[in-house]
């Protein structure tokens, strides 16, 4: 009984002090930019995101960039769910972050119609969210962060698809080739699935539509099983990685979705410095640094924490 | 000293508690179908809960359910007669330590890992469902058969019954009801975790829960939600029916 006891013990002690080992393998290295002083000294700002990769790497370079301005950053990452995190920041749980120009448009400002220019998707979203909401979008970065239909670029040549024509054609002639698998977000958005089947006429049947967590989609798209064509986005790091191919979006269906830093307007007001501070990153965002960026975690298996850090620390700016 | 009154009371007790889970359980169908009929609901509400959309559901989930179930007692409850024999003794800590962590490790991480490793769908998620709901029909079979009063045992030898025999009409018959019971526990499990089969694109209520929270639409989520709690209530209700009516006569 004793020597139970005594094991006991000693497996209970074991597992409490697994904990000092597990310490946060997560904190950014103390960066010259945590001091009292700059420009954003004295500022309480909360950044949040989406739950994907990119969404993680663009919030921690938010926190890190504020916070080496002085700023004191509270981080809500990773909120499953782009009308979640609106909603956090529309009622003033979340300050700020990164959304899409397209996405505002249709999800939030409840439009039908993308606008087929880059700019004046830009700022009409801008000057409405304003209006209506006191949400402020900043200027927009260059990356261009498009739902995409994604092929194996094999797969792409034997079947004659480069285009979305070309893949509603062979849905309707071929359909056991045409195989799909998205997300439960992208089935359920107007911008998504619905709007695509509409658009150019693709024909499935149910059985050949399957429906996937965001991640495993690139996985089974690369194997071609349980679908040969699947939903990505165009900045992530695992398109080139899996050999992957994007068909053309020759009809245009797809808003634009630059990446634009949303802040609420009263936070602005209060400390106007977050536009200069964050317009040099802004600058730096194309499509393949965010490609890069996403395969360092997605491929490379890095923390979105250490590749934000290690990002602003190359280009001097933190 | 049982009365005529004592005895009517408790099996007017007894009726009410048979009715109450499966009143439950309609009184939320229908709630439900009263709401998707008469709310304002947007075009993205109207898509996720159309009657086809909730039927093809829960079709799929009670799919999962049964079959999941069944295969779990196929697995479970022969493993756990023969981790009682005496052979057994060593192997069945290790086949128990399995179970557990079988219910430990969190069941989107597996359902995940076998869709990377074998393939999505409906096998995947059945598999990943039976390591989940495995524990309570195989701990619930060894104690079952661990439990019959030895006595009886040795007066079944006593009789010149064999091994195989003292098995098969004293041991097995006098642990139905905790092999029952250990199956109902599965059952209800497997109706929650079933939720999880949307991701490896094995279809269920889940999807309906899923899309209420990517999409933030509160009445689709809460319906998705209620759905499953009240299958959840069916079931259960079923299960009783079946330890009742399974029970050996004479216990």
């Amino acid at each position: 009984m004793r020597k139970s006891l005594i094991f006991a013990g000693l497996a209970v002690s074991v597992l409490a002090l697994s904990g000092c080992a597990l310490g946060s393998t997560d904190s950014p290295e103390p960066t010259a930019g945590t001091a009292t002083s700059g420009e954003l000294a004295g500022a309480n700002v909360t950044v949040g995101s989406k739950e994907f990769t990119e969404q993680l790497i663009l919030c921690e370079i938010t926190a890190q960039r504020l916070e080496a301005q002085g700023a004191t950053v509270k981080r809500i990452c990773g909120m499953t769910g782009s009308a979640t995190v609106r909603d956090a920041e529309v009622s003033g749980d979340i300050d700020t972050y990164w959304e899409y120009t397209g996405t505002g448009w249709i999800s939030y400002l409840k439009h039908t119609e993308p606008i087929q220019n880059e700019e004046e998707q830009y700022t009409t979203v801008r000057d409405e969210d304003l209006a209506q909401n006191q949400i402020a979008w900043l200027p927009p970065a260059e990356a261009n962060n498009t739902y995409a239909v994604a092929v194996k670029t094999e797969t792409a040549k034997e079947l004659g698809v480069t285009t979305l024509s070309e893949y509603a054609e062979l849905s309707q002639s071929n359909p056991a080739e045409a195989t799909f698998c998205g997300a439960s977000e992208f089935f359920g958005r107007n911008d998504g699935w619905p709007g695509l089947v509409e658009a150019y006429g693709i024909s499935l049947p149910d059985s050949g539509v399957a429906t996937l967590a965001e991640g495993p989609i690139y996985d089974a798209v690369g194997k071609g099983d349980p679908c040969k064509f699947g939903e990505v986005f165009a900045t992530d790091g695992r398109i080139a990685a899996l050999g992957l191919t994007v068909l053309e979006d020759d009809k245009s269906f797809f808003p634009y979705y630059n990446l634009s830093l949303t802040v609420r307007q009263e936070i602005l007001d209060k400390h106007p410095a977050i536009s200069e501070t964050m317009a040099p990153v802004t600058e730096l965002l194309t499509t393949q640094t965010l490609q890069d960026l996403n395969a360092q975690v997605d491929v490379d298996g890095k923390t979105p924490v250490a590749v934000a850090s290690a990002w602003l620390s190359e280009n001097n700016l933190n | 000293m049982s009365t005529v009154l004592d005895i009517r009371s408790s099996a007017a007790r007894r009726s009410t508690g048979l009715w109450l889970l499966p009143a439950i359980s309609v009184a939320i169908g229908a709630g439900v179908l009263i709401f998707i009929r008469f709310a304002n609901l947007d075009s993205i509400e109207a898509r996720a809960l159309a009657p086809d959309a909730i039927i093809a559901a829960t079709a799929q989930h009670v799919n999962l359910v049964v079959v999941s179930t069944i295969a779990t007692i196929l697995i479970g409850v022969p493993l756990g007669v023969l981790l009682t024999r005496r052979g057994a003794r060593l192997i069945g800590g290790p086949v128990l330590a399995l179970a557990s962590g079988g219910q430990a490790i969190p069941s989107i991480g597996v359902l995940v890992l076998l869709a990377i490793l074998f393939s999505t769908g409906f096998w995947m998620a059945v598999a990943a469902l039976v390591l989940y709901a495995l524990l309570p029909v195989l701990r619930n079979t060894m104690v079952g058969i661990q439990q019959v009063d030895r006595t009886l045992i040795d007066a079944g030898r006593g009789m010149g019954m064999t091994r195989g025999m003292v098995l098969r009409s004293i041991e097995l018959p006098l642990a139905v009801p905790l092999i029952l019971a250990g199956i109902r526990v599965a059952l209800i499990l497997n109706v929650g975790v079933a939720t999880l089969a949307t991701f490896t694109n094995a279809g269920g209520l889940g999807s309906i829960i899923t899309t209420g929270i990517v999409l933030n639409r509160f009445p689709v989520l809460v319906i998705g939600s209620l759905l499953t709690i009240a299958l959840a209530l069916l079931v259960d209700w079923l299960a009783g029916i079946g330890e009742r009516y399974l029970r050996p006569k004479g216990l």
